[in-house]
């Protein structure tokens, strides 16, 4: 079940992201030369780089995201490749590099959710449209925001809450609180909110790169 | 005109067919007999019954030759004993019965010529028929059926004419029912031990009664000699197997009483299956605990349980699907401890156990393991350790060898891969044994064929039973390089200490591994430990750690060449685990301290970040809700 139910989750992010990259070049007209092709690609790499504006804070947030990010894909590679390739429980060395990258994924993901936490908090320009619904006369200062914004802003919160569920699935198990049932519960806990939250991490990493292009 | 004479002739007629075709069918319902069908009743019927001999003539004391009763006849005018013959206990025999989950085989020892080699008559993988080392079902008896309950072999018909006539003689070894179902305290199982090394074959079962004493031996008989026309012997000194019954044993009707229960006692079970761990401070039993079910009160039948066919449950996952024993699915440890998801009606808490909780198990240490593998045998040391068992040592016989060195060398716990993929603890023994190789196939020399050949290059007679010999290498040439004069027409190879040596072309020895030199297992499953006593309940380490005994223990090979003695193999190699990965998955677990916090900590800072934002939110939705 949880095996179908991932592979067309995938399918269906990663078909909508692919999809929405082709629609939005075909709207702005870009055309398909390889010269093209490869200055994306090559824009896309150095947006791994540090940036010369950035300061100290600016630093450690960019390297603790990309810590965060490397983690991430040897987490979703090490946890959904045995369960959707070969229909098995993790196992062998995948679960030790698991176990590994799994608590430095935790503490970034902390820390990040510590850092971000302002940039990314909702305010009255992300709901003009809630504005208009409660009649608020009062004109805001701050610029209307992006759909971009609102959406990246929409997964941070996911992520850092289904950060909760995924971390403490695994570790609660790890004490003789749950016995064998408590133990399968916890296990499709991890599962699903960890399916949840790889999907919404893919979006928000795909927006970041978007808004990071298109500036 | 109507005749009243006719009338009444009619009548009669009448009368009388009616009652021919009344009787046969309330005398006898598809062919069961009184004892057969239960009729509800808990008590136990009382077994004052006459006794009768082989042909089923009546046992008197006034007889004038007194013959042991016969349980075939004695217990068979109630029972049916061809159906419990094909129970368990005695259908080793039967090629079609399938022969389920490998068990503890019958040893052959012969210290002498460095021999201990596993034998069965099932069809359990490494272990030997008999017939492939030239031994009949009479020798086998002779050996084993000291620990048998009858029947199986000891009925079978011997091909050699010499046999016949020594068969004739001993009698048959019928199913010996008081094995089990004798509840006197008198009760002498090995007696019954003793009288087998007799070849008092028709004596064996009744010697076990209180109420009777077997003297004298087939053994010493001459061919000629007719044990149910006895003359008197030309040697004085020959007794020939008699019986005498207790005087007041006999009621006015002739008739004696068995103290028979249906619900077999533990120590009835205990001569045949009882072990003793060897190396140990404490052994003695008054110094050990017993089985958890035991000490809870339950006895080994409420689990072992047959119908009259006497198929018992042995109570491993997977014996549903080769036995019809109905209960068979639902009388392993899950069966009784785990309730049936799918069951309409609630099934847990059978005989009174224990749901458990397997509190911080992850569930795929279930797929892995067996409940065995953390519940029983003894707790796993940093080596195996040795252990004697009844059958293969002849536990609770007269003459037994309590040296703790006596061959043959059982070894365990033995955490192994079994054929289901699950690890579970095992006993085990390395076989050693003289053979000839034919292409990948190792077949034993008949091992008078090897006494003969070692007693030659020993010159003197060979000891059957003590310890291992001191083989050197140049004593395994010696023997292969006589062997390979001999008339066998394969290469000579000797098996021991999970090696095969051979002589290559320039007649150097070489030793190698082969199938035929791996070790014998057989699951084990008592003694079952309280769960406080299970591995995994102090913590993960015990057994997810560098050096635990689970994983890393030593296990013995055991072999009579001496400057391979003190080899050991780790228990991993039994396992079917890639040892580096399983090290390093245990050294991963000194961290799992640090993992448990960082991963906490960053719940917690996490968890107050939500927090912070979501009040600052719902303050924020209060002020709208306030506004006007």
């Amino acid at each position: 079940m949880f095996r179908i139910v991932s592979t067309i989750a995938f399918l269906v992010v990663f078909g909508s992201i692919c999809l929405h990259c082709v629609v939005s070049a075909v709207a702005k007209g870009c055309r398909w030369r390889p010269v093209d092709i490869a200055k994306t690609l090559v824009h896309l790499f150095t947006l791994l780089f540090l940036e010369q504006k950035l300061n100290v804070v600016g630093v450690l947030r960019k390297l603790i995201y990309l810590l965060a990010l490397l983690c991430f894909v040897i987490l979703l590679i090490t946890g959904f490749y045995p369960v959707l390739v070969h229909g098995e429980h993790l196992s062998g060395y995948l679960l030790m590099l698991h176990a590994t990258f799994a608590p430095v994924f935790a503490a970034c993901l902390a820390v990040l959710a510590v850092m971000w936490a302002h940039n990314c908090r909702f305010n009255k320009s992300d709901w003009p449209w809630l504005q208009h619904i409660i009649h608020r006369e009062i004109a805001s200062d701050e610029p209307v925001t992006t759909k971009h914004n609102l959406v990246q802003r929409i997964c941070f919160w996911l992520i850092v809450l289904l950060a909760l569920p995924v971390i403490l699935s695994i570790v609660l198990g790890m004490f003789p609180l749950f016995g064998t049932k408590g133990q399968e519960f916890l296990l499709n806990t991890h599962r699903y909110s960890t399916l949840l939250l790889a999907l919404v991490a893919i979006i928000h990493s795909y927006l970041i790169i978007r808004t990071k292009i298109e500036h | 005109m109507f005749n009243i004479r006719t009338l009444r002739k009619g009548l009669l007629v009448t009368a009388v067919c009616c009652l021919l075709l009344v009787l046969p069918a309330a005398a006898d319902t598809n062919g069961e007999l009184l004892g057969d069908k239960d009729d509800g009743s808990r008590a136990i019927p009382v077994h004052l019954i006459p006794l009768l001999d082989e042909d089923g003539q009546k046992i008197t004391p006034d007889d004038e030759l007194i013959l042991p009763f016969s349980a075939y006849q004695t217990c068979g005018e109630c029972h049916n004993y061809d159906k419990i013959s094909s129970g368990w206990h005695f259908n080793a025999v039967d090629a079609n019965v399938a022969p389920g989950r490998s068990g503890q085989p019958w040893i052959l020892v012969d210290a002498g010529t460095g021999t201990q080699i596993p034998l069965s008559y099932r069809s359990w993988p490494s272990a030997f028929k008999p017939e492939q080392l030239g031994m009949t079902s009479w020798k086998f008896n002779q050996l084993f059926a000291r620990h048998m309950p009858g029947g199986g072999s000891g009925e079978l018909e011997s091909d050699n004419p010499d046999e016949v006539v020594r068969g004739f003689i001993s009698g048959k070894l019928e199913n010996n029912c008081l094995s089990c179902h004798d509840a006197d305290p008198a009760h002498d199982q090995a007696e019954y031990a003793l009288q087998i090394a007799r070849q008092n074959f028709r004596w064996a079962a009744a010697a076990t009664c209180g109420f009777a004493s077997v003297s004298g031996s087939a053994k010493s008989m001459p061919d000629t000699y007719d044990p149910l026309m006895p003359e008197a012997l030309d040697e004085p000194k020959l007794r020939p197997p008699t019986i005498r019954y207790r005087e007041n044993s006999f009621d006015h009707k002739k008739r004696v009483f068995f103290n028979i229960v249906r619900k077999v006692p533990a120590e009835r079970c205990y001569f045949c299956h009882s072990n003793i761990d060897l190396g140990e401070t404490e052994v003695e039993k008054w110094s050990t605990d017993e089985d958890v079910h035991l000490a809870a009160g339950l006895t080994c039948v409420d689990c072992h349980r047959n119908d009259l066919d006497h198929n018992i449950i042995r109570g491993y996952e997977g014996e549903a699907s080769v036995s019809t024993n109905l209960l068979a699915a639902t009388s392993s440890c899950k069966g009784c401890h785990l309730p049936e998801e799918t069951s309409p009606s609630p099934t847990g808490g059978r005989l009174g156990a224990p749901e458990p909780k397997h509190g911080g198990i992850s569930p795929i240490h279930f797929d892995r393991l067996t409940c065995t593998s953390c519940h029983s045998g003894t707790w796993p040391k940093q080596k195996t350790i040795r252990t004697r068992t009844s059958r293969a040592h002849g536990l609770g016989t007269y003459s037994v060898d309590k040296s703790d060195d006596a061959l043959p060398h059982i070894i365990y716990p033995v955490f192994s891969k079994q054929s289901d993929g699950k690890i579970a603890p095992h006993k085990l023994i390395w076989p050693a044994f003289w053979g000839s190789l034919k292409g990948r196939q190792v077949t034993p020399i008949d091992l008078e064929i090897v006494r003969q050949g070692a007693g030659i290059i020993a010159n003197k007679a060979l000891r059957r039973y003590g310890d291992w010999p001191s083989f050197t290498e140049e004593t395994i040439v010696e023997g292969l390089a006589l062997a390979s004069q001999g008339s066998i027409d394969a290469e000579p190879v000797y098996i021991c200490g999970g090696k095969l040596y051979r002589l290559d072309d320039k007649g150097k020895l070489i030793a190698e591994e082969h199938d035929a030199a791996k070790p014998y297992l057989w699951p084990i499953a008592h003694d079952v430990r309280p769960a406080a006593q299970s591995l995994g309940i102090r913590r993960c380490e015990d057994c997810h750690s560098a050096n635990s005994p689970f994983f890393f223990g030593g296990v013995e090979v055991d072999t009579p060449v001496v400057s391979e003695k003190a080899f050991v193999k780790k228990m991993v190699e039994f396992q079917g685990l890639n040892p580096v990965y399983t090290k390093l998955f245990a050294i991963s677990f000194v961290f799992r301290p640090l993992l448990k916090v960082v991963a906490l900590g960053s719940c917690a800072v996490l968890g107050m970040v939500l927090l912070l934002y979501g009040l600052r939110a719902l303050a924020c939705i209060v002020r709208v809700l306030g506004e006007n």
